[in-house]
């Protein structure tokens, strides 16, 4: 970092300012003790503190993550609940090769080819410069579209794949079967029976893929020069900025578990058998 | 045996199943012998053609550099489907050897041994190989090398409890009443009976890992630039994708039929040993 001067006093200084001259274990407690306190330390490069610029861009992946999560389940679910209903059709085939192309694309190359098919077919291209939700609407939406959308196709075909799974084993137990003797009409087993039955495994899968797009963000967001957590990791290793990178990681690595945690907290709201 | 397999596959109605055996032939002999199918050069620089769209003498057109993107991608097959394939056979051999290891000693081992492990799964498999690579820096072997590591704990785990399984089985017992040693139980007897478990696991990993793969070569984190690799021309086409977008889409589609064919592979091979 001092370059060609080797100054032996500014080497000193550089030392205490990190902390090196201190033994290992008091420069973990002096960390963990500042990260218990919410102080992850300060950019080496900006100067901000890297809580700002982690909320900063959290605030970014967190708006990508849900809206990718809903287009996933809004379009993922239906089109796995039908493939198990209809298992074996044309329409099944159809939906697995769906799921079967969403699943083997990689994500950014997806998204290199929805800027190249909006811009060749309908002339658009997304902005360059984010601006964020609250600032102007249509514009952040309009730059979050492809990213979101690139996202999507692989966490629906996911969706709809584990759904589909989910749907033709449940539906293949005994009370169903008492309930398709029973008269009951076909919608009624299905939405009313299978469907609410298999509400746990899609919970859990709900929180995987939450997870996974966490990580997707990464690739996505350097393509689309998001300003949001992958980024911010990603430039952060570019540039050895260190502290910023433990403190992102950290952060992702407490959200993943904050949402397994939250997946387990569902679990019982949904199904009450497991109240015990 | 493995001939009758693939005899079924092809036999079998499913098109999916058909398509995915065509392919992994292609893919096969694109990797033995990629010199008989791309005649030109895939490094040698050729400036005054640079980014021609595809044509007759160049049919997937050239980079902008003017390289043969045919040859690139051609060539590329090996370098890319063998570094997946090179750094998965270290993780589950590193992996499954832990896992065995762990689950047939149990007590503090154990434990010890699974914590470590949570440690990897903690992060999203895409940030964990971003941090790694990004930290040592780029390369083949720091990229294959991040691929094991995030891979291990999946091979630890369906090694640990299948040689759990196992150890509770009669057959053990009986070893042991033998007087044979835990090593040569553990080997000899329990390890052949978890390999194919550990095999299933290679082939369903096998088209995650290529598209962390390829992300990392995306993101600048992969082998070294002249190297053929289908992450690293779509990083190079990344900032001609709006001009050339021809050198963004061939690797892309590669991708994806290799990913396809192994997931397919992966799926008859789960659905076979489900039902037997």
């Amino acid at each position: 970092m001092l370059g060609q001067t080797s100054d032996p006093t500014a080497a000193l200084a550089l030392r205490s300012f990190f902390g090196l001259d201190q033994p290992i274990h008091t420069q973990f407690l002096v960390w963990l003790s500042n990260v218990l306190q919410g102080d992850l330390g300060k950019s080496w490069y900006q100067g901000q503190p890297v809580t700002h610029l982690i909320a900063q861009a959290f605030s970014v992946t967190v708006e990508v993550a849900l809206l990718t999560l809903f287009i996933a389940t809004v379009v993922g679910v239906p089109l796995g609940v039908i493939a198990g209903i209809y298992e074996g059709s044309r329409l099944d085939a159809a939906i697995q090769a769906f799921n079967l192309i969403g699943l083997s694309a990689p994500i950014f190359w997806v998204g290199l080819m929805l800027l190249v098919g909006t811009s060749a077919v309908m002339g658009w291209s997304p902005p360059f410069a984010y601006s964020s939700p609250f600032e102007n609407l249509i514009e952040n939406l309009e730059i979050v579209l492809l990213p979101v959308l690139s996202l999507a196709f692989l966490q629906a075909a996911a969706y709809s794949h584990f759904v589909r799974d989910c749907m033709i084993s449940e539906l293949r137990r005994d009370y169903i079967r008492a309930a398709v003797a029973k008269g009951l009409k076909p919608s009624q087993i299905y939405f009313k029976h299978a469907l609410r039955n298999i509400l746990i495994p899609l919970i859990t899968f709900m929180g995987l893929i939450l997870i996974q797009i966490l990580g997707g963000t990464v690739v996505i967001e350097s393509l689309f020069s998001l300003p949001g957590l992958g980024r911010l990791i990603l430039s952060g290793i570019q540039g050895r900025d260190y502290p910023v990178v433990q403190g992102a990681l950290l952060f992702v690595v407490v959200i993943a578990i904050c949402i397994n945690f939250t997946v387990d907290l569902m679990y019982v709201w949904i199904d009450p058998r497991m109240r015990t | 045996m493995k001939i009758g397999y693939f005899y079924r596959l092809v036999l079998d109605s499913k098109p999916s199943r058909i398509l995915s055996v065509v392919l992994l032939f292609v893919f096969a002999l694109l990797i033995l012998a990629p010199e008989l199918i791309a005649h030109q050069s895939p490094i040698t620089l050729n400036p005054e053609f640079a980014l021609k769209p595809p044509s007759a003498a160049h049919w997937f057109g050239t980079d902008d550099v003017g390289r043969d993107l045919f040859s690139r991608v051609i060539h590329a097959t090996r370098i890319t489907l063998g570094l997946v394939a090179g750094a998965l056979f270290i993780s589950a051999f590193v992996g499954s050897l832990l896992g065995l290891v762990s689950g047939f000693s149990g007590g503090l081992l154990d434990q010890l041994l699974s914590r470590l492990i949570d440690v990897i799964l903690t992060f999203p498999p895409i940030i964990a190989g971003v941090v790694i690579t990004g930290i040592l820096g780029p390369g083949a072997d720091h990229l294959v090398l991040a691929l094991s590591v995030v891979y291990l704990p999946m091979f630890f785990r369906i090694a640990r409890s299948g040689a759990m399984a196992e150890n509770s089985r009669t057959y053990v017992e009986a070893a042991r009443s033998l007087g044979f040693g835990a090593p040569h139980i553990l080997f000899k007897q329990v390890a052949p009976n978890v390999l194919p478990l550990i095999l299933m696991q290679y082939v369903i990993l096998f088209p995650l890992a290529l598209q962390i793969e390829a992300a990392l070569g995306f993101l600048g984190l992969g082998v070294a630039p002249p190297t053929p690799d289908w992450g690293a021309i779509l990083e190079q086409g990344k900032n001609f994708i709006l001009t050339a977008w021809w050198i963004s889409l061939w690797p892309g589609l590669f991708l994806l039929a290799s990913a396809f064919a192994v997931m397919v592979l992966g799926r008859a091979l789960q659905e076979r040993l489900g039902k037997g």
